[in-house]
């Protein structure tokens, strides 16, 4: 099933890695279960195997220990001996594949496969996020997923008014839409994906707003699809294809813009990994905000914990450009959780496939956050603002959280 | 085979889900560690969630006779964790509960998974953390790092883990559960934690631990020094030592070593240099200023080409990041690597690393080397492919003529990765026949079927042995390595005064002994008798009790066999810490022949306050705001000794102050002023203040009768050391009924001339009560009294050996 070159290859890779195990701090599944078969150097010792047999696991756990990988790559980061991660992706499709074939023994599932497979339809989402204040009345799974289900406020009062009440300032007056910050300003192709056009409308709309507020030319290709990650974590990898074909038409060609700004974390690093759009440049939106001259900045006096999305962090390896946003609205204060680089346990359509898991690394994650002691949290991928809030809610706790863009529209255009 | 079913099932019963692996991807993976090396499957892999899970799976694997090795994270380099064919995993991954936090007695209670870089996360907003940093710190866990008695950079100044443990929860081989130590300051018997600690989960199984935590240093000085030629560096290192100044830290890393790391983590390293050297200082701001600033010099005279100092926390971070990782880095380099953990004599250091350069180039291997050049110990890396047979071949006889070397030059072959299964072929070099026997009946008593990580550490009965041990004769001074090694029934005093004469000693008591030794509060008469009895003494700029001081032991058993324990160096794993645990035993185990300790220099002052209330005598109360006072500083000024002279709530004589420290502004004087601020608000009269030279300060005190009479030569006192588990009750519980009193801040310690009549909070404990049976104070948790006589057999089988009141149960 894999040529062998590519398995020479692979092994080539695989021996780069020297046991050291210092990945293991940084991998949300052992850090949840204490087992390092959950580890990356568990993983990549099972892997040795796997190659040998030609891409056939010999035991069932083999692959079973790929699917249960988040694949956030903060192992990635930590290693010193630089052992890529694309092993982690060979494994993880194996199992994907396996998974879908029937034959991997498996957590149950907390939504059904025909609606797992459709969750990158922004109409699919819609409909969820309609049925969601429902699930109060459902059983208690339900309602935990429910919960799960990324959101941020659609109205700008709603979100000036949840700021205005944290920190405890007065009325709310309507958005000031600065005058743009840069005449000469650049034009950019704006990617909200699926997620955010499906469940936060509001937050694409306003960071397209806070960009055109710095001057830029935004443009939304209206034939935009799914960024095509959510089919790889789940098998289809026909429908990912397609759907990076799609994307290509859309900002490709003729219509090809200097910078492709990408809201969402997780579809940044697809993007970045898997496209090439010519002359354009694939950035994250904190990338692009960091680049641009921003309006001046009300103040927000806020203590503030940023939860870094792994396919920011760690994917694109963007660390520094969010957090100096942050520092740079002033009076808010900045802090970071305890064990900072452990995933939250979202990952995609991960934590739906691994409820079970995801819930206890979520647990882990609201707790780091909650101990930090801040007002809000923000963080720049829905799949982690879902994730982190039905967490919280499971533990019974409100802390708000909300995108960072938010945050930055609020502290800039209001 | 159905015994194995039959224990699987029963702990199936006892861990439940998530507690027990069986299926074989989980065999596979807890199979192997960070060594290179790989020993069989296990039939099982448990991961308990408490410490009575751990007891239960001990006993079930007692009973059906099946072999258990213990697992932190694997992240050991000789082995240690690697699993004979059939045995049982037990893994500590579950045993994470972290805190409680003592902050006034600077403890921490973990459980053996909680990985070491989290504890000092969870102090360090208290301004604590906890010494040993192995470069593996970020994963490795405490378990693994007591099992090993992990060292690491920081190690050069503040002591290895054993140094750092106040008490251990452990199991037997039998799943009996136990707690030894009792987490005082001061505490003496065999010290069945220095046997526990490095013994590589051949002896017991910990559960959880209590660390001593130490303060961090207000302010760090960080530099990277580089040199153009290697030899340069490692004599620079020793210059630095040599100088007195006492850094946290020394680090070298070569040519090789620097380039993997460069490349790793671009941290804009020179990459044309022989070697950059990283050495740290940790303390006040004006101090380490001054140190730095002495040490550059140092290193600059030494052949730096240039000194860089640590811009800012981010920098320093930067740096010990690439420092802590480089090892792993060497994986870009070749895909296999044997890393060696050699520690010789400080003053051998410069030899070595000329020696491996020639190894280098006789068997053509390339060699990446990280040293802790502070304390000599070395970590060359020989990297290799491991498809190419020849290269294979020549990297692992390369690997062994360095040690062989290390080992002829007075060094051990490891000095924190432990034996493992990879040096067992040499470890037995290093252990005369006697000490080889006594290593194994330890092992015997403590698990007498051998189900405890069979195959490591213990080299075999038919290896080839070091030759029979000898007593040195004479006193021994080795300037270059800061060592000295004594006879048994040489007068303390003597050997602290030929040391003195070049500014060193050994840091234990404070009251120099005069000629002849008499007795007196920490005068003890012998070598023999600081080693026996743990004489702490009042520790003016001491650096804690001789057992954190003692490198090596001559002594003989009960029934006349001579064995010599330990190595000259401060890093040494290479066995059982054989040398600490006989250390305060009273004699009782075996009688010392001699040894050898660690120097440091002599503080240079001695500030004295000698302070009376106006009306003469005060509510002893009153005291309380300037105790106070102390305390909050205690971290700036170590050392501080306080004499009282009360009568219950009246306040007698004149308090005097001794501190050992510098005669500069930001020292003494610093203390001088904090102790007037507060002297005035009790409105405390100073009736004399001065800084003294410190050596020979002590006995001039004497002269003019500043020192109590009682405190150079009572025969009889009491030491008080507060409870590790009592919260932080402040002086006030200190046993004011007695007369006199000479207290300690830290560690807090009080002594007394006679019995104290109150020990709530407190735990008294006899150093010496000459000629009269004392009863011992019970310690606290369950005691192995079996394991005790069994030792006490193995050393002193006819029971000649014999004193009243000792710890003989």
């Amino acid at each position: 099933m894999t040529t062998p070159a590519v398995l020479g290859e692979l092994k080539q890779l695989l021996r780069s890695c020297v046991q050291c195990g210092l990945c293991l701090p940084t991998c949300a599944t052992w850090a949840a279960t204490g087992n390092e078969v959950l580890s990356p150097r568990g993983r990549l010792v099972l892997m040795e195997s796997l190659l040998a047999e030609g891409g056939k696991a010999l035991d069932p756990g083999d692959l079973q220990a790929f699917d249960q990988c988040i694949g956030c790559r903060a192992c990635e980061t930590a290693c010193p001996s630089g052992v890529p991660f694309s092993l982690f992706e060979y494994g993880k499709m194996l199992a994907a594949k396996s998974r879908r074939a029937g034959s991997l023994p498996h957590e149950r599932l907390s939504v059904p496969n025909w609606l797992l497979h459709r969750l990158d339809r922004p109409a699919v989402l819609r409909v969820l996020k309609a049925l969601a204040p429902l699930a109060v009345a459902a059983p208690p799974s339900v309602a935990r997923l429910a919960q799960s289900l990324p959101t941020a406020p659609e109205r700008d009062q709603d979100l000036m008014a949840l700021l205005a009440r944290l920190t405890g300032g007065g009325g709310v007056g309507p958005a000031r839409f600065p005058r743009p910050t840069q005449d000469d300003g650049i034009e950019v192709s704006f990617f909200s994906g699926c997620a955010n056009a499906g469940l936060m409308p509001g937050t694409s709309r306003r960071l397209a707003e806070l960009l055109c507020g710095c001057g830029c030319l935004v443009r939304i290709p209206a034939a935009q699809g799914c960024c095509g990650a959510l089919a790889a974590h789940t098998g289809r990898y026909s429908d990912r294809k397609r759907l990076h074909d799609q994307n290509r038409r859309a900002f490709g060609g003729n219509a090809s813009r200097p910078w492709i700004v990408v809201e969402a974390a997780g579809c940044g690093a697809e993007l970045k990994e898997q496209m090439d759009f010519g002359g354009a440049e694939i950035l994250d939106a904190t990338e692009a905000l960091g680049r641009l001259i921003l309006p001046t900045m009300r103040s927000v006096p806020l203590k503030v914990v940023y939860h870094a999305a792994c396919h920011l962090e760690h994917g694109q390896q963007v660390r520094e450009q969010p957090r100096a946003l942050l520092r740079g609205i002033p009076g808010l204060e900045l802090v970071e959780p305890e064990d900072a680089a452990l995933c939250c346990g979202s990952g995609g359509v991960w934590s739906l496939e691994h409820p079970d898991l995801a819930a206890e690394i979520g647990r882990q994650k609201a707790r780091a956050l909650l101990d930090t002691g801040a007002q809000l949290i923000v963080t720049t991928n829905p799949g982690c603002l879902g994730q982190i809030r039905g967490a919280l809610a499971a533990l019974g706790e409100e802390l708000p959280i909300i995108p960072l863009s938010d945050l930055i529209w609020y502290a800039c255009m209001t | 085979m159905d015994k194995v079913v039959n224990l699987l099932e029963r702990l199936q019963a006892v861990l439940g889900t998530g507690g027990l692996l069986t299926d074989t991807a989980s065999r596979r993976v807890y199979a192997r560690d960070a060594s290179h090396f790989q020993l069989g499957l296990p039939v099982a892999v448990t991961l308990p969630g408490n410490g009575n899970e751990v007891s239960k799976v001990l006993a079930l694997c007692a009973a059906a006779q099946v072999p258990v090795v213990c697992r932190g994270t694997g992240t050991g380099l000789s082995g240690g964790a690697l699993t004979p064919e059939g045995c049982v995993v037990l893994g500590s991954g579950r045993l994470r509960d972290l805190g409680p936090l003592a902050v006034a007695q600077r403890s921490i209670h973990v459980e053996p998974g909680v990985l070491n870089e989290s504890v000092s996360r969870r102090c360090r907003a208290m301004g604590l953390e906890f010494a040993p940093d192995p470069s593996s710190q970020a994963a490795a866990t405490i378990g693994g790092n007591i099992a090993e008695n992990a060292g690491g950079p920081h190690c050069l100044r503040h002591g290895v883990t054993l140094q750092h443990v106040r008490r251990l929860e452990w199991c037997d081989a039998s799943g009996r559960p136990f707690l030894t130590g009792r987490g005082l300051s001061v505490e003496r018997g065999l010290d069945l934690v220095s046997l526990l600690c490095g013994s590589e989960g051949t002896l017991g199984v910990i559960t959880g631990a209590d660390l001593a935590l130490i303060p961090v240093g207000s302010a760090v000085r960080t530099m990277l020094a580089v040199f153009p030629v290697l030899d340069e560096a490692v004599n620079s290192a020793v210059a630095l030592i040599g100088s007195g100044l006492l850094p946290v830290a020394i680090e070298i890393v070569d040519q090789t070593m620097l380039g993997a790391v460069e490349e790793a983590f671009g941290f804009g390293f020179p990459t044309d240099v022989a070697a950059a050297m990283i050495v740290e200082f940790s303390g006040n701001e004006a101090a380490v200023e001054a140190d730095a600033a002495s040490a550059q010099s140092v290193l600059t005279s030494g052949g730096a080409r240039e000194v860089t100092l640590a811009g800012d926390e981010q920098e320093r971070a930067a740096l010990w990041r690439c420092r802590k990782k480089a090892f792993g880095a060497v994986g870009r380099l070749a895909p296999k690597y044997v890393t060696m953990d050699v520690v010789v004599p400080l003053g051998q250091l410069p030899q070595l690393v000329r020696d491996i350069q020639a190894i280098k180039a006789r068997f053509k291997v390339e060699i990446a080397t990280a040293f802790h050049a502070g304390d000599g110990n070395l970590h060359p890396g020989i990297h290799y492919d491991d498809q190419d047979p020849e290269q294979t071949k020549s990297a692992h006889a390369a690997a062994e003529a360095i040690i062989l070397r290390a080992m002829s030059l007075g060094g051990s072959c490891t000095g924190e990765h432990g034996v493992g299964i990879e040096k067992l072929a040499v470890v037995s070099r290093m252990l005369d026949p006697v000490t080889a026997s006594l290593q194994q009946g330890i092992k015997d008593v403590f698990d007498p079927a051998g189900l405890l990580n069979p195959g490591k550490m213990l080299p075999a009965l038919d290896a080839e042995y070091a030759a029979a041990a000898v007593v040195p004769a004479q006193l021994r001074i080795d300037w270059e390595s800061l060592t000295v090694t004594a006879p048994a029934d040489l007068p303390v005093a003597e050997m602290q005064a030929a040391l003195m004469e070049r500014g060193l000693w050994v840091p234990v008591g404070a009251w120099l002994p005069g000629k002849g030794g008499q007795w007196g509060l920490a005068r003890a008469g012998t070598v023999g008798d600081l080693v026996m009895d743990l004489v702490p003494g009042p520790g003016l700029g001491a650096w804690g009790a001789v057992r954190d001081l003692i490198l090596e032991l001559w002594a003989e058993t009960g029934d006349g066999r001579l064995f010599h324990t330990g190595a000259p160096v401060y890093k040494n794993v290479a066995g059982y810490s054989l040398a600490q645990a006989l250390c305060g035993s009273g004699g009782v185990f075996a009688r010392p022949r001699a040894a050898t300790f660690q120097l440091r220099p002599v503080p240079p002052s001695l500030g004295l306050w000698v302070c009376e209330h106006p009306d003469g005598g005060a509510d002893r109360r009153n005291l309380l705001p300037l105790f106070k006072a102390l305390r909050a500083h205690q971290n700036a000024f170590p050392g501080r000794v306080a004499i009282l002279e009360t009568d219950g709530e009246r306040l007698q004589g004149p308090l005097i102050m001794l501190v050992p420290g510098t005669d500069r502004p930001w020292d003494l004087g610093a203390l001088a002023a904090v102790l007037k601020s507060e002297r005035e608000k009790i409105g405390c009269r100073c009736l004399r203040h001065e800084v003294l030279t410190f050596a020979g300060s002590v006995d001039q005190l004497a002269r003019e009768k500043v020192l109590p009479q009682w405190a150079s030569s009572a025969p009889t006192w009491t030491t008080l050391t507060q409870r590790l588990e009592d919260q932080d009750a402040g002086i006030d519980d200190m046993p004011w009924a007695a007369r006199r009193i000479l207290c300690q801040f830290s560690p807090r310690i009080c002594w007394l001339p006679e019995t104290a009549v109150s020990d709530r909070n407190w735990h008294a404990d006899i150093i010496r009560h000459r000629g009269h049976r004392t009863e011992l104070p019970v310690p606290t948790g369950e005691v192995p009294l079996a394991i005790l006589r069994g030792l006490k057999n193995l050393f002193d089988p006819q029971g000649k050996l014999s004193r009243p009141g000792w710890l003989v149960p």
